[in-house]
């Protein structure tokens, strides 16, 4: 291992994700591209963490190697208290199943299965029950209990990306990423699924890291990390847009 | 799992018609053939049970080693005296015992005219018996008219009479071996309880008049019928103590199962037959299969990486894809049994309509359906493997990536396995073709596989270039469309090779079998060459009558008549085939193929390669045994081309072994001068008042009967190939589709910067036409290849000239072509009619 290790000791305060000294290249040689330059992170349970920087500085990598769809180069990331490098290939996807839950910015639904299905499809796959009352709550908050007989081509993207929340949140996963999620959204509807999560984590204690580019998103989190260049350049506690929007200026986005 | 299996399968159905359609295919191939001869089975057991319902026991030759018996149709040796009637007649329980006796002859039509014609001579098979009067014996009810009381009185079932032309009152003629024989239309029967007799005509005539055309009062068989409240198998065996050697008393219940049983083996090496041809449709299926999957898989690597991603483990998606193709496969097998039946159905309709009744009841046999599943799904679950183990490493990061595209690894591995692949196929077909072992066709067929795939593996890195290479033509002929389809053949090698593989399998089989018949023909105008006979005499009914052979001996101009006999003798407990020839004038009139000549036979044996193989050689002595009695021979000669007969003896030696052995082939020498074409008017005239059914076939024509013939072998295999060549077809026309589907938003593109409708209708046209002449061409060269291999293999038969088939790989080529137009033409459609906007949205 190059990078020096534990400058910031793991924190005993409930932890949700970590990663330590994590680095990601791509290529060889010339070609080499630091995509993740040595980070040290810690994801806090019940917090809403928002992660910015400009294109290409690293944050869907960060995203994808914490949430073990991807591994680090060099480095350690945790989920809980299990650390992912050490995990086999079924292992990881066991945690994944069992602790993450996952919103993308586009092609979250799986074409054949119907909204409802689709909210399940996680409870499904582990065998475990559908806990009706809160799969009710959900849907309810989401408000997509007319459209759950559809199938996500019937749907429009603010509700698909409403329908991939749900899926995320009815399976009470530990920690949620969402890379993007309302990338693909105008700004009202946008704004509703961010509320919408923003209520997760406030009213039922969910965990949620989310990647974004729109300074309005990241208001909605709690604390928001800077990235440029594979490393964390700064963190912001209780962001407003305006305090975002400045600091984004500041690192010539 | 198996819901989302189920999902997928039903959320896009379109992608798998064809798949389905291939499996349905080779499924309804097994299908209609397991029906049809169930049906048959069904249809005959129905007529042994009646043949020998009435009869309480069956007093007959035992079967024997020398295996004569096995023909459930074939007339039988008169071995018991009147004096054994009488015997069996004494026995307790005994109620009464009848002689029968079957005669050889054809009831000839009323409008009967002789032809020379090989083809039509032969007309429906006769039945013709001695007529008991007891319907228990005869099998037969009068239902008109009288019983044949006077020698010259006959009867004939039910529906002959009209087929035949004949009303009560009418002269019948038959002809038979010592002549046409007249007769007066007295009764009408009906066998059984329906006259099913498959086609077949039945008719009795008196005792005395049976007697005296076989030329023997003995019997081949005799009917008990035992008294009230007797044992019929008691009785049979009480019967059995007293008759003489070789024959047994058989209750006439056994004897129709055991008729069926033997009938039912023969059908079995039609099923066999026909499951081999379903076999090798569902090989050709299997690789569409693999390519359906394979594209699915691809275009689905969002949708997998997605399930990866919330947890779905690579096992979990291995299954998911495996039980969609378990759904995929039993739905179509269910589709391919129905139509199967249906066929045979159809089929069966059609025969009985031309030729009468000679099925049972067609219903499904259990054996059509399970075969038709367990072929269904083995295919298609292994034909799907290979694309689920891909889609099972598909890593969840996939899900995140822009465009869906196969993974461009390296060919290497592919082609190193296929070329090991290849090496190991030619050598086990080598091993099996020269090397004399057992079983060759075991080495031989699983080498044809394994060398098939080995090829399909290294098509995919031939086609790369190869399609290369046309890009410089296409595009000058066809400008950018042409580009462009050489771009997407290069684009998925594995896909295209797999897809012209498919075609490949069915072409390399077409040209084996071609090259097989066309170096059979040259073969065949070989042994024309050293032909010295004017005709060639054949029998429409199996064997030439002695006395044909005097009318034509007795003619004018007539030189000599020289004639082949077959027959079965023992050898060291083994039964082996023994033709019978004339040493001195054999060899006169036909060059055989052997060493010394015939003439040089001086009272021994020739003996044939099969004879050699088995440790025998020139000098050796024969202990030959047959019905007649034995001979010791000496080993004088060698005929050289096998499958002929195994041992060749004089006349003299084949009358002491044999008796009256049936001539199967006669040849006709005339004298120097005489004009061969009026010699052969005068014969048949001649031939035409008494063996009206003899054929006279000068060596030309008996040259091309031959050819037809085996033409007509080439078409039949042609026919059952068709299937797997339709699924070929099938399988261009769904990787084109799919990769239609595939390449959506590019198409959009390429409308949106102006590309023309018609240009992308060319475009797929182009490529499907070079994927189909590409996989015609490497099938022509392997089975060309292999077809030669087959022909040298069999230099023991006598085969000298592999012969190319030239005219037919043309017609192959062209075909191909045309096919790949017609396979394009749908998926061309969809491309050109696609909306741009749509197209460039679509999320695929
Ligand atoms: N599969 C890959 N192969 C090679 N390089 C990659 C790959 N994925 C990412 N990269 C590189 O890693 C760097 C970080 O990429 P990443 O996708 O994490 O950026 P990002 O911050 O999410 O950008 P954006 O805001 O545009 O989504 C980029 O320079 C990118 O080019
Ligand atoms: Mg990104």
């Amino acid at each position: 291992m190059t990078t020096t290790l534990i400058e910031t000791p793991r924190t005993s305060v409930a932890v949700a994700a970590s990663m330590r000294g994590g680095t990601k290249t791509y290529g060889h040689g010339d070609a080499e591209v630091r995509a993740l330059d040595g980070i040290d992170v810690d994801v806090a349970t019940g917090e809403f963490t928002a992660i910015m920087g400009p294109s290409g500085s690293g944050k869907s990598t960060l995203l994808h190697t914490l949430a073990g769809l991807d591994r680090l180069t060099a480095g350690q990331s945790w989920i809980g208290d299990q650390e992912l490098s050490r995990l086999s290939e079924d292992k990881i996807t066991q945690v994944r199943r069992d602790k993450i839950g996952f919103v993308f910015q586009a092609f979250n639904l799986i074409p054949s299965l119907s909204a409802r299905e689709n909210i399940t499809l996680p409870l499904d796959i582990s065998g475990r029950r559908v806990e009706q009352a809160w799969f009710d709550e959900v849907i309810g908050i989401l408000g997509l209990g007319d459209r759950l007989t559809h199938l996500p081509a019937e749907l429009s993207g603010g509700q698909q990306q409403r329908v991939a929340v749900a899926r995320a949140l009815v399976a009470r996963p530990e920690l949620i990423f969402a890379d993007e999620p309302s990338g693909n959204l105008d700004s009202r509807s946008g704004g509703e699924l961010l509320a919408f999560m923003r209520r997760a984590v406030t009213d039922f204690g969910q965990t949620i890291a989310m990647v974004t580019h729109d300074p309005t998103a990241a208001s909605f989190a709690d604390r928001v990390l800077f990235l440029a260049d594979g490393r964390i350049v700064d963190e912001m506690r209780d962001p407003t847009a305006e305090l975002v929007l400045d600091r984004m200026k500041q690192m010539g986005h | 799992m198996f819901r989302l299996a189920v999902k997928s399968v039903k959320h896009n159905p379109k992608r798998l018609v064809l798949t389905a359609v291939a499996v349905a295919l080779g499924v309804a191939l097994a299908a209609a053939t397991f029906t049809l001869t169930n049906a048959l089975s069904g249809g005959f057991s129905k007529l042994f049970d009646e043949i020998y319902a009435g009869t309480d026991v069956i007093v007959e030759e035992a079967p024997d080693e020398l295996g004569d018996s096995e023909d459930p149709f074939a007339a039988t040796d008169a071995i018991f005296a009147h004096g054994d009637v009488d015997d069996v007649a004494a026995v307790d329980g005994v109620a009464s015992a009848w002689g029968g006796r079957q005669v050889s002859g054809t009831v000839l039509a009323a409008d009967f005219e002789p032809s020379n014609d090989v083809m039509a001579a032969g007309g429906a098979p006769s039945q013709i018996f001695n007529w008991a009067g007891d319907p228990r014996v005869d099998q037969a009810t009068l239902i008109e008219g009288e019983g044949p009381a006077s020698d010259d009185e006959i009867v004939l079932d039910v529906d002959a009479a009209p087929r035949l032309g004949y009303a009560l009152g009418d002269t019948v003629s038959i002809s038979t071996d010592i002549g046409v024989e007249e007769f007066t239309l007295v009764g009408l029967v009906r066998f059984g309880e329906s006259n099913s007799l498959q086609g077949a005509t039945l008719a009795y005539m008196t005792d005395a008049r049976s007697a005296a055309i076989n030329g023997d009062d003995g019997y081949d068989q005799i009917s008990v019928i035992v008294e009230d409240g007797a044992d019929a198998s008691a009785v049979a065996e009480a019967i059995d103590e007293i008759l003489p050697e070789g024959t047994r008393a058989i209750t006439g219940e056994d004897k129709a199962a055991e008729q069926t049983a033997q009938f039912d083996e023969i059908l079995q090496y039609i099923d066999i037959f026909a499951i081999a041809f379903a076999l090798i449709a569902l090989f050709v299926g299997a690789y569409i299969i693999v390519n359906t999957f394979r594209i699915i898989v691809t275009q689905r690597t969002r949708e997998f990486g997605l399930l990866r991603a919330i947890g779905v483990s690579g096992r979990q998606l291995r299954t998911m894809i495996l039980l969609e193709a378990l759904v995929v496969a039993v739905v179509s097998a269910t589709i391919g049994i129905v139509v199967g039946y249906l066929g045979a159905l159809g089929l069966s309709v059609v025969v009985e309509a031309l030729s009468g009744e000679i099925f049972g009841t067609v219903t499904l046999p259990i054996d059509a359906v399970v075969w038709g599943y367990v072929l269904g799904a083995l295919v298609t679950i292994v034909a799907a493997i290979m694309p689920a183990i891909h889609a099972s490493t598909i890593s969840p990061m996939e899900a995140l990536r822009e465009s869906a595209t196969e993974s461009k690894k390296p060919l290497r591995l592919r082609n190193i396995v296929g070329g090991a692949l290849t090496l190991l196929g030619v050598v086990a077909i080598v091993v099996g073709l020269y090397m004399g072992i057992e079983k060759p066709y075991i080495p031989v067929g699983a080498g044809a596989m394994i060398l098939i795939i080995g090829v399909t593996l290294l098509a995919a890195q031939v086609l790369v270039p190869l399609a290369y290479a046309l890009k410089a033509m296409l595009t000058r002929i066809f400008r950018v469309d042409g580009k462009l389809a050489a771009n997407n053949i290069h684009r998925e090698p594995r896909r295209s090779a797999n897809t012209a593989a498919a075609l490949m399998i069915g072409v390399m089989l077409l040209a084996l079998v071609a090259t097989f018949t066309e170096s059979m023909k040259s073969l065949v105008t070989e042994q024309f060459q050293g032909n010295n006979a004017d005709f060639f005499v054949f029998s429409a009914q199996g064997a030439i009558p002695e006395g044909a052979l005097e009318v034509i001996e007795g003619e004018d101009g007539v030189a000599y008549v020289t004639s082949t006999g077959l027959g079965t003798v023992l050898l060291d407990g083994e039964a082996t085939a023994v033709g019978v020839i004339d040493p001195d004038t054999a060899e006169l009139a036909f060059d055989y193929n052997n060493e010394p000549d015939f003439d040089q036979m001086d009272g021994g044996a020739f003996i044939d390669p099969s004879m050699v193989d088995a440790g025998f050689e020139v000098g050796d002595e024969l202990m030959l045994e047959g019905a007649e009695g034995t001979a010791t021979l000496t080993v004088t000669g060698r005929y050289l081309n096998e499958g002929d007969a195994q041992v060749w003896v004089d006349e003299e030696t084949g009358h002491a072994l044999l008796g009256d052995y049936p001539i199967v082939q006669s040849m006709v020498v005339l004298d120097d001068g005489v004009d061969p074409e009026a010699a052969q008017d005068q014969l048949l005239d001649a031939l035409a008042v008494d063996y009206p059914l003899l054929v006279l076939q000068s060596p030309g024509e008996f040259e091309q009967l031959a050819n037809q013939f085996i033409d007509l072998l080439l078409g039949v295999i042609s026919a059952m190939l068709g299937a797997a060549l339709i699924i070929a077809l099938l399988g261009v026309a769904n990787t084109l589709l799919l990769s239609v589907t595939e390449r959506t938003r590019e198409i959009g593109l390429l409308r949106a910067v102006g590309v023309r409708r018609r240009s992308i209708r060319r475009m797929i046209r182009i490529e499907s036409m070079v994927m189909a002449v590409f996989g015609t061409v490497l099938g022509m060269i392997l089975g060309v290849g292999l077809g030669a291999a087959l022909v040298r293999a069999l230099e023991d038969f006598g085969f000298t000239t592999i012969t190319v088939p030239w005219a037919w790989l043309a017609l192959y080529t062209i075909a191909a072509a045309i096919a790949g137009v017609v396979a394009a033409w749908w998926p061309a459609h969809r491309a050109a009619k696609m909306d741009i906007l749509e197209a460039i949205a679509f999320d695929g």
